[in-house]
């Protein structure tokens, strides 16, 4: 597929690769990454091409987004409350309750105005047939917001003319959405930022966030819950309550008291005072439930259960083992399918059929049939290449797009998102923690 | 139906001062259809402001935060209960029905229950309780100081031997995998020193109380304290803290009539 000579002139307008990417390792835009027990911050590459979404494409994706994360918002209060869909026997108990993400210990628990996900980050490809998919949705700690963000800045300084000759969305409003989420969650209090520490992966992000938010960045030991609500100590001795907290730690380490018990980044007793309405927790502890990889699959039954509606954007072809017809078909075509294990995540334990030899093949075949619970099997999209810059020349590769979707008064959807792109011409695993880089998205206003 | 008085006292001792120590305890009676408290006075000191919850699992929890430097943390409760134990609980959660962090079985285990499945005549899930209660009596030894309340219901199984909690732990295990909800119970009863741990089982329409360590049904001498999947939702008291210590745990309690 040829370079459409529209965006062929948006690279132009952009101008060079290696002067934004000089910017950017500047300002320390990075993320890190655990490899053999050793932790190396490594540079995220930044490609001028941008990716352009037309005004009339984006509204499409925009409606369906937000009826999608309404509906999983409904699916998690009623996991946690009466459990209607699985009494009505839309999803199957087992599917629950074996979820590593599902928490007991969160059952009963309403957040204020019922929102379990805030922030989900849901990942889409376009096929070359024009149309979206979804990939998956992430409702836990979806990162990735402050990357484009900062891309943006730096070619709108790079290339001013790009942005005034074209109709581009501004994408720089994310922090003040962000803002208004977290402070309609907020239960009284000050807003904070939780972070495990500059060893992680996202702290760029964290501490960017904070900044343009306008919140207190924190790290464990200095919070403490006393009389059931959250404190932050301050430098002279003294106590801030909080009143809403973004925290970018996983679920199991959030309170010692509560799950992990040997967590040295939690905070003790924040789930009783969460629990009795003293805080907001962004995003809601257990949501690991609703994007789960087998739960995926019923995400579309979940749109016509609670909303009554027609699903807008739909899902990869899936089968679920699990279903005697689903496995059949998945026995069938394995060489032809992308198998998914549902415990995995970022781009970790995703075979591709006709990658496997023919013993592979069978070993696989195997360990499906011993462990059908484990695993989603997915037709593989032929999603449409975009252009990426590589040494001077334009080639073609995967990408896929995060879009950002925050819940508060509203749903709104976030006019620009994350555009991931493999550097392997044959890969179609867009991750970044698998060497991939970002690109621009431009949403057009008209 | 009977009106039980009981008292309850634990003591923790620190090496060294402690500081900035949250505490959950989970140490209050509930009221239940089968048991209602009546009086119930928990003193803890040092001086302590707590606030009262109640969990996932219904358990109510007290939780405190001592900034202070202390080298102590003791609780006392007293109270006086009626149980009644010919009423029923029905307060299911499908959760009991999944094997959870201490009673997810090993190879071990499952091969004994597969075999196990194979000489139960009965039908009911009560009499394949009972059933199991029984194989398992015959075959664990109680002993203490060989099991910790870190035992998982496979270590404490490949041992042969334990306290209530891991009879308790092993039990689950089974009924779960036999395809019967079942939760553990944390609580006193009369028959021994310390806090006392056995199951409740899902009959189809209400729980039913079994003791496997005793390998007796339920009755109206056991006090439920608090329940959970396993040892970890019903852990007495839970807590963290700053200073260099070692931590002395020490039980008393007498449940009477």
């Amino acid at each position: 597929m040829s370079l459409q000579p529209e965006q062929t002139k948006f690279a132009q307008a952009v101008g060079n690769a290696d002067e934004i990417n000089e910017l950017l390792r500047r300002y320390g835009v990075k993320f890190g990454i655990y490899k053999n027990g050793v932790f190396n911050e490594q540079f995220f590459p930044f490609d001028p091409i941008p990716r352009v979404i037309s005004a009339e494409d984006f509204k499409g994706i925009e409606k369906g987004l937000v009826q999608r994360v309404n509906a999983l918002n409904e699916f998690l209060f009623d996991i946690y409350h009466e459990k209607k869909i699985v009494k009505d026997g839309i999803v199957p108990e087992d599917f629950i309750y074996i979820s590593k993400g599902y928490l007991a210990q969160c059952e009963g628990i309403t957040p204020k105005n019922r929102i379990y996900s805030h922030i989900s980050g849901i990942d889409l490809v376009q096929g070359k047939d024009g149309e979206w998919y979804i990939l998956e949705d992430n409702l836990r700690i979806p990162s990735g917001a402050s990357y484009p963000l900062i891309a943006r800045e730096l070619t709108r300084i790079a290339a001013p003319e790009a942005f005034t000759n074209n109709d581009i969305v501004d994408n720089r409003n994310y922090a003040k959405l962000l803002k208004a989420t977290m402070e309609h969650a907020n239960c009284g209090g000050i807003r904070a930022i939780l972070t495990p520490g500059r060893y992680n992966a996202a702290y760029f992000e964290h501490s960017y966030l904070a900044e343009h938010t306008g919140s207190v960045l924190v790290q464990n030991d200095e919070l403490f819950v006393e009389d059931n609500m959250l404190y932050h100590r301050t430098y002279s001795g003294g106590k801030t309550r909080i009143g809403v907290l973004y925290r970018r730690i996983a679920d199991e380490y959030l309170d010692p008291l509560t799950f992990y018990p040997d967590s040295l980044i939690g905070i003790p007793n924040l789930m009783e005072a969460y629990r009795s309405g003293n805080v907001g927790i962004i995003n809601a502890p257990g949501n690991g439930v609703a994007d789960d990889k087998g739960i995926y699959y019923f995400v579309p039954k979940m749109i016509q259960y609670y909303l009554g509606e027609e699903p807008i954007l739909h899902n990869a072809p899936t089968y679920l083992p699990f279903y005697a017809d689903d496995m059949k078909y998945v026995m069938d075509h394995l060489e032809k399918l992308v198998i998914k294990d549902v415990a995995e995540a970022g781009g970790y334990g995703v075979v591709f059929g006709n990658e496997l030899s023919k013993e592979k093949l069978e070993e696989f075949r195997k360990t499906i049939i011993a462990e059908p619970r484990r695993f989603i099997a997915q037709e593989v999209i032929d999603f449409l290449d975009l252009p990426i810059t590589d040494n001077g020349e334009t080639v073609m590769r995967k990408a896929d797009l995060r879009a950002f979707v925050l819940s508060g008064e509203t749903t709104k959807v976030w006019a620009s998102g994350l555009t991931r792109f493999s550097r392997n011409p044959d890969s179609f695993v867009v991750n970044s923690s698998q060497g991939g880089g970002f690109k621009d998205t431009w949403v057009l206003s008209r | 139906m009977k009106t039980v008085s009981f008292f309850f006292s634990t003591k923790l001792t620190f090496d060294d001062y402690v500081h900035d120590h949250s505490f959950a305890l989970r140490i209050m009676p509930l009221e239940t259809e089968t048991q209602h408290i009546l009086t119930s006075n928990l003193k803890i000191s040092p001086f302590v402001t707590t606030q009262q919850t109640v969990d996932a699992f219904g358990n109510n929890v007290t939780t405190g935060y001592i900034k202070e430097e202390h080298r102590f943390l003791d609780f006392e409760l007293k109270g006086k209960a009626e149980v009644n134990t010919e009423k029923y609980r029905t307060d299911y959660m499908p959760c009991y029905l999944y094997q959870s962090e201490y009673t997810l079985p090993d190879e071990n285990l499952r091969t004994f229950y597969n075999e196990l499945k194979e000489t139960c005549r009965a039908e009911s899930p009560s009499e394949r309780a009972k059933y199991f209660c029984d194989v398992l009596s015959d075959m664990i030894t109680y002993e203490k100081d060989v099991t910790s309340t870190e035992t998982t219901a496979s270590q404490a199984f490949a041992l042969k031997k334990g306290v209530c909690q891991d009879f308790s732990h092993i039990l689950i295990s089974i009924l779960r995998m036999d395809g019967i909800a079942a939760r553990y119970i944390a609580g006193l009863a009369f028959c021994d020193g310390e806090t006392h741990s056995w199951i409740e089982y899902w009959t189809g329409e209400h729980w039913e109380g079994i003791d496997p360590a005793n390998n007796c049904p339920g009755t109206d001498d056991y006090l439920v304290i608090s329940q959970g999947r396993d040892f970890r939702d019903c852990a007495i008291n839970r807590g963290v803290m700053f200073g260099t210590y070692t931590k002395q745990l020490q039980l008393v309690r007498t449940v009477m009539q």
